[in-house]
């Protein structure tokens, strides 16, 4: 029957209903934190995460392997000889969900009429497909194809600041690997938008055996980039590659992961969430304080009640137990409600997006385009919650401690 | 009389009320620290926006904005001055600039930069660039023809100093490429790695040369007294300057920024009410235990013929008291705190790729804007009453008999 | 061997107010046999409530000593006294007695529950004894549905379920009217007679002091009188 309840439970239950509506606040106060720190937590690293995907997608992959130094100096002599054998060598992985070869040159790219600064980008147009989002980017014309031979796909911007559009012919000139002028004419096959203007503005793409024949390359590339099937692998992944190379006895490479190439995007983040854990403390610590009067009633207009329980021989280590359980029923109910409906909005917007409107620059500058989705995970479900959850109990800790100091005629005097 | 009793109220409890006022100073605490942090890096990020060669208005030819070469330049330098001169207000100040893509090489390397061909004089009133930026080596002086500035991050990058040779290039007026070798007189400091990396200061004379341009500029870059009143300025300019010129403000200048900022006071006064909300929870319940600890005392002053709305207003005077007083104390400490920190500022150094990324600036310095302020104070007094009209309401229907059978 | 139920000698008890002195018990001493159903009575302020406690063991005494069943309460710490309490003393108080969260049968067995009982004995237990107060019909109700001689009769039982030797009640019918309060008495004097439990109660009520087999005058913090009617 229902005895099998212990009493305590029973007792505490029982009580932090007597002042439904008191206790109701209470348990409001803790469930609207928790619900706002599972929506905002899933919002942030649901953001970041379109972020890093975006950005990868764009720029540089999950992980490359450069030549030591490049990654600082852009040096085109700092090149990677054989990139076939590390080829070989990510196909075995299986966390690498794909992966491509890139070689970069900046160069002077001309129109005849415009001439301006770009950096010229070799690429295997099969496999970067697979890596990066440039093929879906193009706007007009099409994307390069296999055995392409001096075509070259543009950046909106530059091709609008170039005067040029498909079909046209480009000039690039620049320094081959030896030192040698490297210079070429190209027909413009294609233009791209990825949405990102800094790249839209001073990059072309053309295929890697052309800008291998133009830059004295021979067989060697800059980079290999690669896809990672989650975030979560990056770090196995590279420990793999560093291991691999020293069985396969090759030096002077480098695997570095998306936080060392962008570092800008990953110390961003890490501000972002400094920013956004300062706000959730505040925002804890208030509502903690909110509660604090709520735990100090439940002690002190039950003072009699405590005193009458102590002298028929309940020692005040349990009365102190039956407090805290209630404050911990009422935080363990306002946590679960947060969190339920927690869950509800986020996964309503997880599905449907936000839309921040007019606010859409700003985002393309983050590499994101149009609605922005939070993400439920176990982090963004669970860490708000327990920490709420901690700093609640504690609170309630102070008020159940002035119990211990009570006498069973000072309680039953007590107005 | 009235707030007397108030206040002896209020002080019934002292624990109680101590603990709300915590809550009420921490979160009007909050919310005056947060804004301050929020307005200080939008400070910063337009500071930086403006100092980076924006101004607070451009003037250009038509068709520079789309297409920023040198056929589009402003040949009537000297009319569109003397315009200006008329409509500005004093203590404006203001530059002309030669503004061009070029490419930067030296024997190892070379990078897409944007060469600026400055009044050596002039310019260090409209921009960041100036004696003061400079780290190494000298800033420029007029008739200088072939010193250039480079940023520190670019010379780290192309591994030079003072005293080297960097080559630029780019076209000139008749479309054909222009390279010529300019020496570096002194390398510039600046708020962002990304200014010190794209661009390069020569003087307009050598610009000109450069770029076989016999005379006028790309841009007009003004600095308007105390950055105010650029909307209505840049209205008069568009009615006094011909057709052929475009003008524009900063906003208008900067998009991103724009957009950014935009959004910060929304997300600001979402977080003021996300604050008053979990304080509310608090005002609520404890306004409510001390109107039910007092039933009986209600119940009386109904009895006696005290009428409902005057125990809402008593109700209502208390919570006002203890707001203001919540209030008065984190309004305080917020701006004690602000202060010691806008002395030294908040120092984002050990972040600043990150910052960087974000527009922000190395060091932020915390600003209040009284609107903050009082938006906060608003927020909290305003709706802290509000919420307290439902204890007060249920004060004022106590019965006597009610009143008298609680307990 | 015949030994005393509580043992009381020369017990002084002062409350220090700022700086006035209040003696309550001025050097009280009394001797009551297991079985006895004794009143206490005297004036308002004449330290009645104050001597219960200490018996009670809820208030220590500033000198004298204090053996209740056989228990000496010296240098007992606050969890030895309140298991003492648990095991030998039941209480029954003016107002406030029961736990407003439990039903008069939770009430009754919230004792045997600290103490260990086992369910099935404390349930029937439980049951036994609210019957013989003639509460059959009330065991789920909760205190605030329960009018105050009943809860009074419930406080009864839950302080003499648990078989201790000693009831101490402080003014139990005060609250009651004058028939109530004599019910109550009367269940008192019937569960002294059953169990030979020893009942000690103040009260300022001439019925009630008339119905106890002795009376303890006090006054000013001593006591004046002691009459046994047996
Ligand atoms: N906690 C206390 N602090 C100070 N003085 C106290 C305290 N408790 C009791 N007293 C004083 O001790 C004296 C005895 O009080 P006590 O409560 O024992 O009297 P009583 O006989 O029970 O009176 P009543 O019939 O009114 O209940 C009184 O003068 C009272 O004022
Ligand atoms: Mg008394």
């Amino acid at each position: 029957m229902k005895d099998k309840l212990p009493i305590d439970l029973k007792m505490a239950w029982r009580n932090i209903w007597r002042n439904f509506r008191r206790t109701l606040i209470t348990i409001s106060a803790i469930g609207f934190a928790c619900v706002l720190l599972v929506f905002m937590l899933s919002f942030q690293l649901g953001g970041y995460e379109t972020m890093i995907n975006s950005s990868v997608k764009i720029h540089s992959g999950h992980l490359e392997v450069q030549a030591k130094g490049y990654n600082d100096k852009q040096n085109i002599r700092l090149a990677i000889p054989d990139p076939e054998i590390i080829g070989k060598i990510c196909s075995k992985l299986k966390d690498i969900v794909s992966f491509t070869f890139r070689a970069r040159a900046f160069s002077m790219v001309s129109s005849g009429k415009k001439t301006y600064g770009a950096m010229v980008i070799g690429i295997d147009p099969l496999r970067e497909s697979l890596v990066s989002t440039l093929e879906k980017s193009i706007r007009s014309g099409s994307y390069l194809k296999e055995n392409d031979k001096n075509q070259a796909i543009v950046g909106s911007l530059l091709a609008k600041n170039l005067k040029i559009s498909i079909g046209d012919d480009l000039t690039v000139l620049g320094q081959g690997k030896d030192g040698s002028i490297a210079a070429a004419v190209l027909h413009v096959k294609g233009i791209y938008n990825s949405g990102m203007d800094e790249f839209d503005r001073s990059t072309i793409h053309i295929p890697l055996n052309t800008f291998q024949n133009i830059y004295s390359m021979g067989n060697s590339v800059h980079e290999v980039v690669m896809i990672a099937d989650s975030l979560k692998h990056i770090n196995v992944i590279k420990r793999e590659l560093i291991r691999n190379f020293r069985n396969h006895n090759i030096k002077g490479l480098a695997v570095l992961s998306w936080d060392q190439l962008l570092p800008g995007l990953r110390q961003g983040i890490e501000m972002d969430l400094i920013s956004g854990i300062i706000f959730y403390i505040l925002l804890i610590v208030i509502v903690a304080f909110s509660i604090l009067n709520t735990f100090f009633m439940a002690v002190f207009e039950r003072t009699r009640e405590f005193g009458v329980l102590m002298a028929i021989g309940t020692t005040p280590g349990r009365l102190v137990r039956l407090v805290l359980t209630e404050s911990f029923l009422m935080t363990v109910v306002g946590i679960g409600c947060g969190m339920v409906m927690g869950i509800i909005i986020t996964l309503f917007f997880q599905f449907h997006g936000i839309d921040l409107g007019g606010s859409s620059a700003m985002l393309r500058h983050y590499g994101i385009s149009g609605k922005l989705y939070p993400r439920l995970s176990f982090i963004s479900l669970l860490s708000g919650p327990c920490v709420l959850f901690f700093i609640t109990l504690l609170t309630s800790f102070y008020p159940a401690m002035k119990i211990r100091r009570l006498t069973p005629v000072k309680a039953m005097t007590y107005v | 009389m009235q707030i007397q009793i108030a206040w002896r109220n209020i002080w019934r409890n002292p624990r109680r009320t101590m603990i709300m006022l915590t809550a009420m100073i921490i979160g009007i605490w909050s919310m005056i620290f947060l804004g301050g942090m929020m307005r200080g890096m939008m400070v910063g990020m337009i500071n930086n926006g403006i100092s980076t060669l924006t101004g607070d208005i451009q003037i250009h030819a038509k068709g520079y904005r789309d297409d920023p070469s040198i056929e589009y330049f402003m040949p009537d330098l000297k009319g569109i001055e003397k315009t200006i001169n008329k409509i500005l207000p004093r203590g404006s100040r203001y530059t002309s600039r030669i503004r061009v893509n070029a490419i930067a090489a030296n024997a190892r390397h070379s990078t897409g930069v944007t060469m600026v061909g400055i009044h050596p004089v002039k310019e260090p009133g409209v921009s960041f660039i100036g004696p003061g930026a400079v780290v190494h080596g000298r800033y420029l002086v007029p008739g200088n023809n072939n010193g250039i500035l480079i940023g520190r991050a670019m010379a780290e990058k192309f591994g030079t100093k003072t005293g080297h040779k960097i080559i630029l290039m780019s076209e000139n007026i008749q479309h054909d490429i222009a390279s010529k070798a300019f020496i570096i007189m002194g390398i510039f400091k600046a708020e962002m790695q990304s200014t010190e990396k794209h661009f390069v200061f020569v003087t307009s004379s050598s610009a000109r040369h450069m770029l076989k341009l016999a005379k006028g500029a790309s841009e007009i870059s003004i600095i308007l007294p105390h950055h105010k009143g650029d909307k209505k300025i840049t209205w008069n300019l568009r009615q006094a300057i011909p057709d052929s010129y475009e003008i524009h403000t900063w906003q208008e200048l900067l998009p991103i920024l724009t957009s950014y900022l935009k959004m910060f006071d929304g997300f600001m006064y979402i977080w003021f009410l996300v604050i008053f909300i979990a304080m509310g929870f608090g005002i609520v319940n404890t306004t409510l235990m001390a109107v039910y600890e007092r039933m009986k005392e209600f119940g009386l002053l109904k009895a006696l013929g005290m009428r409902p709305w005057l125990i809402i207003r008593s109700v209502l005077l208390e919570s006002f008291m203890l707001l203001v007083i919540g209030t008065a104390i984190g309004n305080c400490m917020g701006f004690l705190t602000i202060h010691f920190l806008s002395i030294t500022g908040i120092n984002l150094t050990s972040l600043s790729a990150g910052a960087e990324f974000a527009g922000l600036s190395r060091i932020i310095y915390p600003v209040l804007y009284p609107k903050d302020i009082i938006m906060a104070n608003v927020v909290v007094i305003g709706l802290g009453l509000v919420v307290s009209l439902y204890p007060a309401v249920k004060a004022a229907r106590f019965t006597p008999v009610e009143a008298l059978s609680h307990e | 061997m015949h030994r005393n139920c509580v043992e009381c000698r020369d017990i002084i008890k002062t409350y220090h107010q700022g700086k006035i002195c209040v003696h309550a018990l001025n050097g009280v001493s009394l001797s009551i046999e297991q079985g006895e159903f004794v009143a206490l009575a005297g004036p308002s302020g004449s330290g009645k409530t104050s001597l219960l406690n200490i018996i009670g063991g809820l208030d220590k005494a500033d000198s004298g000593s204090v053996i209740v069943t056989g228990k000496s309460f010296e240098n007992l710490s606050d969890s030895k006294l309140a298991k003492l309490r648990l095991n030998n003393i039941g209480f029954v108080f003016q107002s406030y007695n029961l736990i407003p969260v439990l039903s008069a049968l939770e009430n009754v067995e919230y004792v045997m529950l600290l103490q260990g009982v086992p369910a099935e004995e404390r349930y029937e237990r439980s049951i036994q004894i609210l019957n013989d107060t003639g509460l059959e019909d009330k065991y789920n109700s909760r205190p605030a549905e329960l009018s105050g001689g009943q809860q009074q009769r419930v406080a009864v039982a839950r302080a003499i379920v648990s078989n201790p030797m000693l009831v101490l009640a402080d003014e139990p019918t005060a609250n009651l009217d004058s028939e109530t309060g004599m019910g109550l008495l009367e269940i008192m004097k019937k569960m002294n007679r059953l169990k030979k439990v020893t009942f000690l109660f103040s009260t300022h009520d001439n019925m009630v002091m008339d119905f106890a087999d002795r009376l303890v005058l006090m006054k000013d913090g001593e006591i004046v009188g002691d009459k046994n009617k047996v």
